[in-house]
Order: C-alpha cells, then sequence, then structure tokens
C-alpha cells in the first residue's frame, strides 16, 4: 500500500521530455531492426532455401552462433570486444545497437523465411517454368509471394522480440526509454513511477504493434486461409 | 498476315511439330524411357495411354524440359532443343502444359493466373492482357469467374482456368498429363469439351489420358506405352477395338473392364 500511497503522478510529467526522447530513440532502434530484419531474413533465408553455395552454409554458421548465444553476449561482443579486436571496428553505442539488432532479428528471420520458402509446393514452382518465367522471375513472382506469406505469422513474432529486445540497449549506455527511466530512478528513487511507466508503454506498444501486424496478416494471407 | 490465330492455318496439315529420336530417360536404376521414338504432326491430336508408372506423364515432362534426358534428341519445331545451351524458358513458352493438379497460383485470382507470363515474361501491358484473358476465360466457359480466386473453384473449373493460362501464351502445341484424372467423375466432361473445342480449332496436341472415349473420338493417333517404351501405335480406334499386342489387349480389358470383374485377378498384370 505504501507504494501506492507515496506514488507520485507529478514526477512523471516532471520527466515528460526525457521520457518522450527515450521513447523516439527506441522508436528509431526497432525501425532499424525491424527493417533490418526483414531483408538480412529475406536474403539468406532465400540463400539457405535454394542452397545458394557458399552464402547458404556462412548464413548457416551465423544462424547457429545468433541463435545459441544470449543476446547480450551478442550486445557486448559488438559493443566492446571489436574494439579490441581492431580500432577500425569501434562504432557509436547507438550504431552497437542496430547493429545487434538487425543481426538478432535477420537471424530468427533466416530460418523464418527458409521454411516459408521451403514450403511452396514445387508444382508452382513448375508450372510457372512451364510458362517461360526463368528462375530468378519465378521466385519473384511466385515463391516470394507465396512463401512470404507462410513465413509471415513466425516472422511477426521475431519483429515483436525486436522490438522488446531494444530495452536491453540499457547496458551499452543507449538513451532508449528504458535507459531513460532507469536513470531518473538512480537519480531520484522514484522506483515504482517509472516501472509504471515502462510496463504501460511497452505493453500499450506491443499490443497495439501486434495487432497492426496481425490485420496486416490477414490481409496479406493466402485467399484461402483468409 | 496477322500474328494470331493464322499460324495454324497457313501451316500444312503434314508438317511436324515434335519428333522424339530414341530418348532415353533415367531416375536412378528406373528406366522411365527406354528408347522412345515418336512423331506428332501440326493439328495433330496425340494420345498416350498406358498403365500407370509407363513413362507417359515423364515423356510430356521431357518434351518441355522439365525433365533433362539422359540420351537421344527431341526436336521441337525442326529445333533440336534438347542440345546444349538451348533457351528452356524460350522453348517453353512456345509449349502450353496442363497438369493433373491444376497447379494455379493460389495467390492470385483466375484473370491474374491467367496473364501473369503474358505481363511479366511477355511484357503485355495489363490492359491488353486482362481483354485476351477475358477472351480466353470466355472460351473455356470461365468469364464470370475472372475475379475469383482457385480455391473458390470447382476442379473442373480450376481446371479450365489453367487450360487458358496455358493458352494465353499462344503455344504452338499443348501437352495434356491426366488432367481428369483428379477430378470428381462429374466435372470430367466439362474439361474434355474445351479439349475437344481446342483439338478442332486446329491446336497440335499430346494427351496422357485414362479417358478411351475421347481417345477415340478426338485422338488422330495413339499410343500404348508400358514400362518405358511404345508398345503399339495406330489410329486410336484400330488400337482400341483391334490391339495387336498381348500386353496393349491385357490394359484394355482391365481399364476398360470389358470382362466381369470375378474374371479379373489381382495378381493379372500386378504392376499396373
Amino acid at each position: 500500500m505504501s507504494v501506492l500511497a507515496s506514488f507520485d503522478w507529478s514526477y512523471i510529467w516532471e520527466r515528460r521530455e526525457v521520457l518522450a526522447e527515450g521513447l523516439k530513440v527506441t522508436f528509431e532502434l526497432a525501425a532499424i531492426g525491424i527493417a533490418g530484419a526483414f531483408v538480412v531474413g529475406l536474403l539468406l533465408g532465400a540463400a539457405r532455401a535454394y542452397r545458394i553455395p557458399v552464402i547458404s552454409q556462412l548464413a548457416g554458421i551465423y544462424v547457429e552462433l545468433i541463435r545459441n548465444t544470449p543476446i547480450l553476449v551478442q550486445i557486448f561482443l559488438i559493443a566492446y570486444g571489436l574494439p579490441k579486436a581492431t580500432k577500425s571496428l569501434q562504432f557509436e553505442f547507438f550504431t552497437v545497437a542496430c547493429v545487434a539488432l538487425v543481426l538478432w532479428g535477420g537471424a530468427f528471420n533466416t530460418e523464418n523465411f527458409r521454411a516459408g520458402f521451403e514450403a511452396v509446393p514445387k508444382r508452382y514452382n513448375e508450372a510457372a517454368l512451364a510458362l517461360g518465367f526463368g528462375r530468378i522471375r519465378t521466385f519473384l513472382n511466385i515463391s516470394l509471394p507465396i512463401g512470404g506469406r507462410i513465413a509471415l505469422p513466425s516472422s511477426i513474432n521475431t519483429y515483436i522480440s525486436v522490438f522488446k529486445n531494444t530495452a536491453l540497449m540499457t547496458a551499452i549506455s543507449v538513451e532508449e526509454l528504458t535507459n531513460v527511466a532507469k536513470q531518473s530512478i538512480d537519480l531520484d528513487f522514484r522506483t515504482w513511477e517509472m516501472i509504471a511507466v515502462l510496463a504501460v508503454t511497452y505493453l500499450t506498444l506491443v499490443w497495439t504493434l501486434s495487432a497492426l501486424i496481425r490485420l496486416l496478416e490477414r490481409r496479406l494471407a493466402l485467399p484461402e486461409e483468409r | 498476315m496477322g500474328s494470331e490465330g493464322s499460324a495454324a492455318v497457313a501451316q500444312p496439315a503434314t508438317t511436324e511439330v515434335v519428333r522424339l529420336e530414341d530418348v532415353h530417360k533415367r531416375f536412378g536404376d528406373n528406366h522411365v524411357l527406354d528408347g522412345v521414338d515418336l512423331t506428332v504432326d501440326s493439328q495433330q491430336v496425340f494420345v498416350v495411354i498406358g498403365p500407370s508408372g509407363s513413362g507417359k506423364s515423364t515423356l510430356l515432362r521431357c518434351i518441355n524440359l522439365l525433365e533433362p534426358i539422359q540420351q537421344g534428341r527431341i526436336f521441337f519445331e525442326g529445333e533440336e532443343i534438347t542440345r546444349k545451351g538451348a533457351n528452356a524458358s524460350a522453348i517453353r513458352q512456345r509449349i502450353g502444359i496442363v497438369f493433373q493438379q491444376f497447379n494455379l497460383f493460389p495467390h492470385l485470382k483466375a484473370i491474374d493466373n491467367v496473364t501473369l507470363a503474358a505481363r511479366r515474361v511477355k511484357k503485355m501491358p495489363r490492359g491488353k492482357a486482362n481483354e485476351r484473358a477475358r477472351e480466353l476465360l470466355g472460351k473455356v466457359g470461365l468469364e464470370e469467374k475472372a475475379a475469383s480466386f482457385p480455391h473458390q473453384l470447382s476442379g473442373g473449373q480450376q481446371q479450365r482456368v489453367a487450360i487458358a493460362r496455358a493458352l494465353m501464351m499462344e503455344p504452338q502445341l499443348m501437352l495434356f498429363d491426366e488432367v481428369t484424372s483428379a477430378l470428381d467423375p462429374e466435372l470430367v466432361g466439362e474439361v474434355l469439351v474445351v479439349m475437344r473445342d481446342l483439338a478442332q480449332s486446329g491446336m497440335t496436341m499430346v494427351v496422357v489420358t485414362h479417358e478411351m472415349q475421347f481417345a477415340r473420338e478426338v485422338g488422330d493417333r495413339l499410343v500404348f506405352m508400358d514400362e518405358g517404351r511404345i508398345v503399339e501405335e495406330g489410329k486410336p480406334a484400330d488400337v482400341l477395338s483391334n490391339p495387336r499386342e498381348e500386353r496393349t489387349r491385357q490394359f484394355l480389358r482391365r481399364s476398360l473392364q470389358l470382362a466381369p470383374l470375378e474374371d479379373l485377378s489381382i495378381e493379372e498384370g500386378g504392376n499396373e
């Protein structure tokens, strides 16, 4: 009860500008992370599904590395490990955060798209070849629209995880929402006010994001599954 | 002279469209085609019958280069299409194929299924493509289904869309791979009628089928295949009524159910 009794709404209001700045950075990270994960997943997923030599094997190793290590370790590796190896790999922490999110989401999305492309029945590709489509046109006109739709539900989950993973960038002092809230806690000991802000903001955003994407998913689904 | 429709009329009926010379196809140890020779003439309806596993479907798939062959040569309109460096995509544009399972693209409406290849491969403008597609859908009796997705159509309707899709590329040859085998019995007729009309319009066709009535009435030439070889060839009525080979007789007896069921045994022709 003492938590509620001492809950200071005005403190949240006081911190509104800092929090809004943090939220903006969170959005930037999420947008870059999701867009990057889409591109990486699409390209490497296709390379995996069609067993494009060398790229397919390298992509396989990359996916295993990312999926079997904690993302926090990956973040530290990029933020602190790489600069130790060579100075040319020293980046701003915001850049590090973007790279980490894209690499993480891209790995999971590679598997999502690989599975999607592999699930396209071969007979559709054959029908396209028989109509005179070349291999690349068959991919663009048949495998991509059909396999991409099959991959959609699982890749949506990856995008939502990418969004939530932005909070981990607190660990490398990127000024995103979780980090600015934590700084406020450290400064003014207004723990519950900030936890409440984080909980409500993330819940609202992820819910909205999920709802929007599910809507999109239903619109994009193969006609027989709508 | 116009490029559409007139080509078939301008050619004398005896021009050779497809010729196979000693074609061999193996899947591992399985000799699916074992030295096939055949010639299909222009405007001919060439029917292929035989038990399943006899190589009929593989034959069609080899003709439009979906399967590579190990030995022999295939000619299409005088050009050897099995030579190294042949442009498979360009050749396939001139050979239409209709599959047993229809294989309509599930994410596209009927009309877009028909126009896709013309728009993307031949770069035909959408307006012109739609106009032509509507004509073709009208020909197969499905003009009002242009906006339907494949799953909203019956099997017979899907197969007719698939025929229109193949015709959209204005092929010189149409291959039909057991196109009525996956259909409910009452839907078979509507597809056969479309094929008959197509034959009457002068299209050169190779038809793999189990529909003996169709073979007899529409076919100009018929071959019976078994174990990768052509066992017997002739006019459909002759082969179907008076088969020379014992193997043909056996096959026809079973598939036409000429013998009462009690006279047939499972062992006889057990490889069917």
